[in-house]
């Protein structure tokens, strides 16, 4: 097992040296002077860009540029946003529980929707329920899910005056100070009457939305996967025992069938995130996708290039964990 | 007596004809099929059926609901848009940049992506090291936010966008033939193959590569669906195709402000993608099940 952490976390560090190199590029390559780019002015006097080329420290080589920029980061420094002045870390970091808690939340509600689904429909394969469910996930899987927002917004919204349009928190209502950043977390232990319903109900949207495509995948995985499980000798075994079909479904075939679901759950945290990206946008949701997406109207490059660097460190570590966690549950992988 | 020797129908079938047969009986993907055909027509004929010019603006017209309603106008079959733009037209147009747009991607993905693959599997060492890792960091970016990255870097317009999604999904085919491949080159036709002399470049493509196509014509065909969506996401951004061209993300996000006075302008674009993506991963799911007689069963 040890042998197989090392190798695995000796796999990370080469992608995370392209990661920072392309994310070093990539402000290089933005059309326009690299200082101005970088400093969010325009017609800076030859004098003061001298100063400043040197301030930056863009009159170095290049090599030695790189060494510094790996440096900062190292040293938890990615750079200070052209907006708001302060460090992209600390931005960030205010913004990501936001994000997480969404997240989480739709995953939650995939898992509990789709996994459910799919044993039903595996359970009574060829049935309406299967062939209904089975259209629906289809039809999930294909949603755009930017359009989905907004058709939820027109009807729950708009016309039937359910949920909040968008946001976190009406702040015109509640007012709690950011704990844990989790708004469900905050608002409980702030103790306003009324503040965690709130909170519910300003998630329960971008929830479902960023949640669609995920329970689709999980439904479609959860049946074929379920499929194959129920042929196998022991769930016939089991049922030969006498054991209800419920608790042959349940306990026997679901526990195998639900390996390769989680394989599918932890693929599924790269895509939720870009999902969150438009989420957020169509929600106004304060987090870390809407900012990305912000920062490239304000041409704010540095806080796109940390911002980049923090999301896909995000994923890359969060991969590593699973495939770990996979190493755990399964001892093939770990051999293999 | 000689004529019961001579019947026709002892030829066996040719595989096309099989995997159609196996094809048709899937009735979800004969009618996503059926579908899609249409909407191809549409997109390929814009310039014949369109009623209208797709950027032309009637004064007095915008914001007009479609026909059926009480105050639409006949001659607006979809209803008009926020500057009195022919909605039908618009879509029609639109259904030809977004085809194009998932077909050009998937196209230049899957022959750069068959290309690092079938080579990768080839030469193996520190080339196979360095694509692969390549590929890994790709994937390991969330592809949306990875596209932002290149459209960011350079200018948000139609050949950008396609770039920019082709590079996304890249890695899964790189993969998908790598892998393939792997499995294939230690059979003994191969070995055969390189005993008789056949050189590396068309032992690969000629010998090994017909025996990975099948998993690779079905992600092909779910990959056109991704990339029209990712397309359509990175044009609800503003980041893909820009305005006036007819794209159905970027119609999409011009209709934002208009959900709830004039909420149709926004249901067209979003129902023709989610009817389009749907056609075409119906049909995607269906040459699986055709192509692959292991998932048939299921």
């Amino acid at each position: 097992m040890f042998t197989y952490l090392l190798k695995r976390l000796a796999l990370t560090v080469p992608t995370f040296i392209a990661l920072m190199f392309i994310t070093f590029v990539m402000i290089r390559l933005v059309p326009g002077d690299p200082i101005e780019v970088r400093r969010g002015e325009r017609g800076i006097d030859p004098e003061r860009l001298e100063i400043l080329r040197h301030e930056m420290g863009l009159d170095l080589p290049v090599w030695q540029q790189f060494y510094n920029y790996v440096s900062d980061i190292f040293h938890g420094n990615f750079g200070v946003s052209l907006v708001s002045k302060t460090p992209i870390l600390e931005e960030f970091l205010k913004l990501f529980p936001a994000t997480l808690e969404l997240t989480l939340c739709a995953m939650m509600f995939a898992i509990l929707l789709g996994v459910p689904a799919g044993v039903i429909a595996a359970a009574r394969r060829g049935s309406v329920y299967d062939q209904s469910l089975m259209g629906l996930a289809l039809t999930g899987y294909s949603m755009p899910i930017f359009w989905w927002g907004l058709i939820l917004i027109l009807i729950v919204s708009n016309t039937l005056g359910l949920t909040p349009v968008s946001g976190r928190v009406d702040l015109i209502k509640f007012f709690y100070p950011p704990v844990t950043g989790f708004a469900l977390i905050d608002s409980l232990w702030s103790g306003q009457k009324g503040a965690f319903l709130d909170a519910v109900r300003h998630l329960i949207l971008p929830t479902i939305v960023l949640g669609t495509v995920p329970l689709a995948v999980i439904a479609r995985m959860t049946r074929s996967s379920m499929l194959e499980v129920l042929e196998e000798d022991y769930v016939r075994t089991a049922r030969a025992k006498g054991l209800s079909a419920r608790r042959v479904i349940g306990v026997h075939a679901l526990r195998n069938a639900l390996i390769p679901v989680v394989t599918v759950v932890g693929l599924q945290v790269g895509t939720l995130l870009a999902g969150a990206v438009l989420t957020e946008t169509i929600f106004s949701w304060p987090g870390v996708g809407k900012w990305l997406i912000e920062s490239i109207g304000r041409r704010d490059y540095p806080a796109l290039q940390g911002g980049i660097m923090l999301i896909a460190s995000i994923v890359i570590v969060f991969n590593l964990l699973i495939d770990l966690l996979y190493g755990l549950i399964n001892p093939r992988i770990r051999h293999g | 007596m000689a004529d019961v020797l001579l019947e026709p129908n002892k030829v066996p079938s040719s595989p096309l004809v099989l995997f159609w047969a196996a094809f048709c009986e899937n009735r979800g993907a004969m009618f996503g099929l059926v579908i899609l055909s249409a909407i191809i027509l549409c997109a390929v004929f814009a310039g014949v059926i369109a009623p209208h010019d797709p950027i032309e603006q009637y004064r007095g017209f915008s914001k007009l609901p479609p026909a059926w309603f009480d105050n639409g106008d006949a001659r607006f079959l979809l209803g008009t848009d926020a500057v009195g733009r022919d909605m039908l037209s618009r879509l029609m147009y639109g259904a030809r940049i977004s085809l194009f747009i998932g077909v050009a991607v998937m196209s230049v993905s899957m022959v750069v992506g068959i290309f690092l693959g079938l080579s990768t599997a080839w030469f193996g060492g520190l080339y196979d090291v360095i694509v692969i890792r390549i590929m890994d960091l790709i994937v390991s970016i969330p592809s949306l936010v990875l596209a932002i990255l290149i459209m960011a870097v350079l200018e948000p317009n139609l050949t950008n966008t396609i770039i920019a999604v082709t590079i996304v999904y890249l890695p899964r085919y790189v993969r998908l033939v790598r892998a393939s491949a792997l499995t294939e080159l230690p059979k003994d036709y191969v070995t055969a193959a390189k005993v008789s002399g056949v050189k590396p470049f068309r032992l690969m493509t000629k010998t090994v590569f017909p025996n990975c196509a099948a998993p690779l014509i079905v992600q092909g065909a779910l990959g056109i669906s991704d990339g029209m969506l990712e397309a359509a996401g990175l044009g609800f951004l503003g980041l893909g195709a820009q305005p006036p061209m007819p794209e159905w993300g970027a119609m999409l996000a011009d209709a934002r402000e208009f959900i709830t006075a004039a909420p149709w302008i926004m249901m067209m674009p979003g129902l023709a993608i989610l009817i389009t993506v749907l056609c075409i991963n119906l049909v995607g799911d269906g040459l699986r099940d055709a192509l692959d007689p292991k998932l048939r069963r299921s």
